[in-house]
């Protein structure tokens, strides 16, 4: 491998006939241009040409894909959607966060226009979802609950305690007692240590 | 039965602090036959495992079978869902009206949400126009939403009102007493000159009566009233009644 180089956005680093552009690059009149900012790498794979990419740092970022199931928090809840950071792709933690979205129809499979944001949500609740959508240049991910395994996992009661799951739709605190509704994930049966 | 009931009975009507305590541990008899009795905490009384805690400083009241609370005093409104209030129109953005009813945030109301209100048929209400609604979506996590219809769609009293009259700030407690169904105060008003009064959970009270001298009468009245007792406060309406003030 040749000795890491810097390279910018709108750099051009090969012709088609040396190396396949790999992620960070682009195609465009026979060459190669960089399209990230990062560090220069190139691969031998064998008796192909070698792969030239672009890496912001040594390991390559992972992505939400659309099907993931993300663990996301909610930052804010709405009459419409709720807000989130997704913080975990499957099991990887994520460097950045990215934000989601969790509207107000994808919440539950079942009598979605009885949903209310308030009882299926609170901001500092953690949530499993899943991506449905990347979103356009401006919006953010778009992800969904309507599933018996996807939704609330550990959420805070009002007197500052964390909850138990009672049903699929309420939380009890065990200090004041008291119930709260959340839109519950059913724990899959590997989980459970008996 | 006993002890629950009784750790209470003697704090009734006396002031506690936030921080007070009372805790029932059940006798343990040995016939195993613990009567299980429930008791609803109000306002201001919070559980904490074994305990019962007092948030909110104030005097301990008890309703008939088993429900206790504490009635404090305060002036600083927090919105709760299905009380109605008084708001004042501050802005219109697109079909929401923006409403101040004088918590943290402003509340919204939609266009929509009048009597007969279509998305031809606009209601008539402009910036700085009172409105009397209910909240229908009012927590810590959300902006409080407000509506002039009821269930079924009819107006039942709200809507915007007050072309005259005047608008004044009294505090939660005394407008709680004003709401009561046989509120004394009010039966005394009314003996002295008819008015009309419209009273917001939210502390804000507007009236109107015949002249610009009776209406400031009452609201000084209404004022007043904060801090006397029943005694103080019939001598004092019978002095108006009479013209001597």
């Amino acid at each position: 491998m040749s000795p890491m180089k810097l390279c910018v956005p709108g750099e051009r680093l090969c012709s088609t006939e040396d190396c396949i552009p790999g992620t960070g690059t682009y195609l465009r009149h026979g060459y190669i241009f960089a399209s990230l900012t990062g560090y220069v790498l190139r691969k031998n794979e064998g008796e192909e040409l070698p792969v030239i990419s672009v890496v912001r740092e040594t390991e390559t970022q992972l992505l939400p894909d659309v099907g993931a199931i993300v663990t996301c928090k909610v930052t804010s809840i709405n009459p419409r959607f709720a807000k989130v950071h997704i913080l975990y792709v499957g099991s990887t933690p994520l460097k950045d966060r990215f934000r989601g979205t969790i509207r107000k129809e994808d919440v539950r499979a079942t009598e979605k226009d009885k949903v209310e944001t308030y009882k299926s949500f609170r901001p500092g609740d953690i949530v499993l979802a899943k991506v449905i959508s990347l979103g356009d240049v401006q919006s953010n991910y778009l992800l969904t609950t309507a599933e018996n395994e996807l939704g609330v996992v550990v959420a805070h009661s009002e007197a500052g305690a964390q909850m138990v799951p009672i049903s699929w739709c309420e939380m009890q605190c065990p200090r004041t007692h008291a119930k709260e509704f959340r839109k519950v994930a059913r724990v899959q049966p590997e989980y459970l240590q008996a | 039965m006993d002890t629950i009931h009784a750790c209470f009975k003697d704090k009734i009507g006396e002031v506690l602090l936030p921080g007070d305590v009372f805790s029932f541990r059940l006798p343990e008899s040995g016939d195993g036959s613990i009567k299980t009795d429930k008791i609803i905490c109000g306002p201001g009384l919070r559980r904490n495992g074994e305990e019962v805690q007092v948030c909110k400083s104030g005097i301990l009241r008890h309703k008939q079978p088993n429900m206790y609370w504490i009635d404090s005093q305060q002036r600083r409104y927090v919105p709760a869902k299905g009380e109605s209030v008084i708001g004042i129109v501050t802005a219109k953005s697109g079909d929401i009206f923006k409403v101040d009813v004088g918590g943290s945030e402003q509340a919204s109301l939609s266009y929509l949400a009048f009597e007969g209100a279509t998305k031809r048929n606009r209601p008539n209400v402009q910036v700085g126009d009172l409105v009397y609604g209910q909240f229908t979506i009012a927590n810590k996590d959300m902006e409080p939403e407000l509506v002039c219809i009821d269930s079924c769609g009819r107006a039942n009293g709200m809507g915007v009102f007050g072309a005259d009259g005047l608008l004044f700030k009294l505090s939660l407690g005394l407008v709680r007493r004003l709401l009561a169904p046989q509120s004394e105060i009010v039966k005394d008003l009314e003996k002295i000159f008819p008015f009309e009064l419209v009273v917001g959970m939210n502390g804000r009270v507007w009236v109107k009566a015949k002249t610009v001298q009776q209406t400031l009468i009452v609201t000084n009245l209404l004022e007043s009233c904060e801090n006397m007792t029943s005694q103080q406060r019939q001598t004092l309406f019978k002095r108006v009644a009479e013209g001597s003030l």
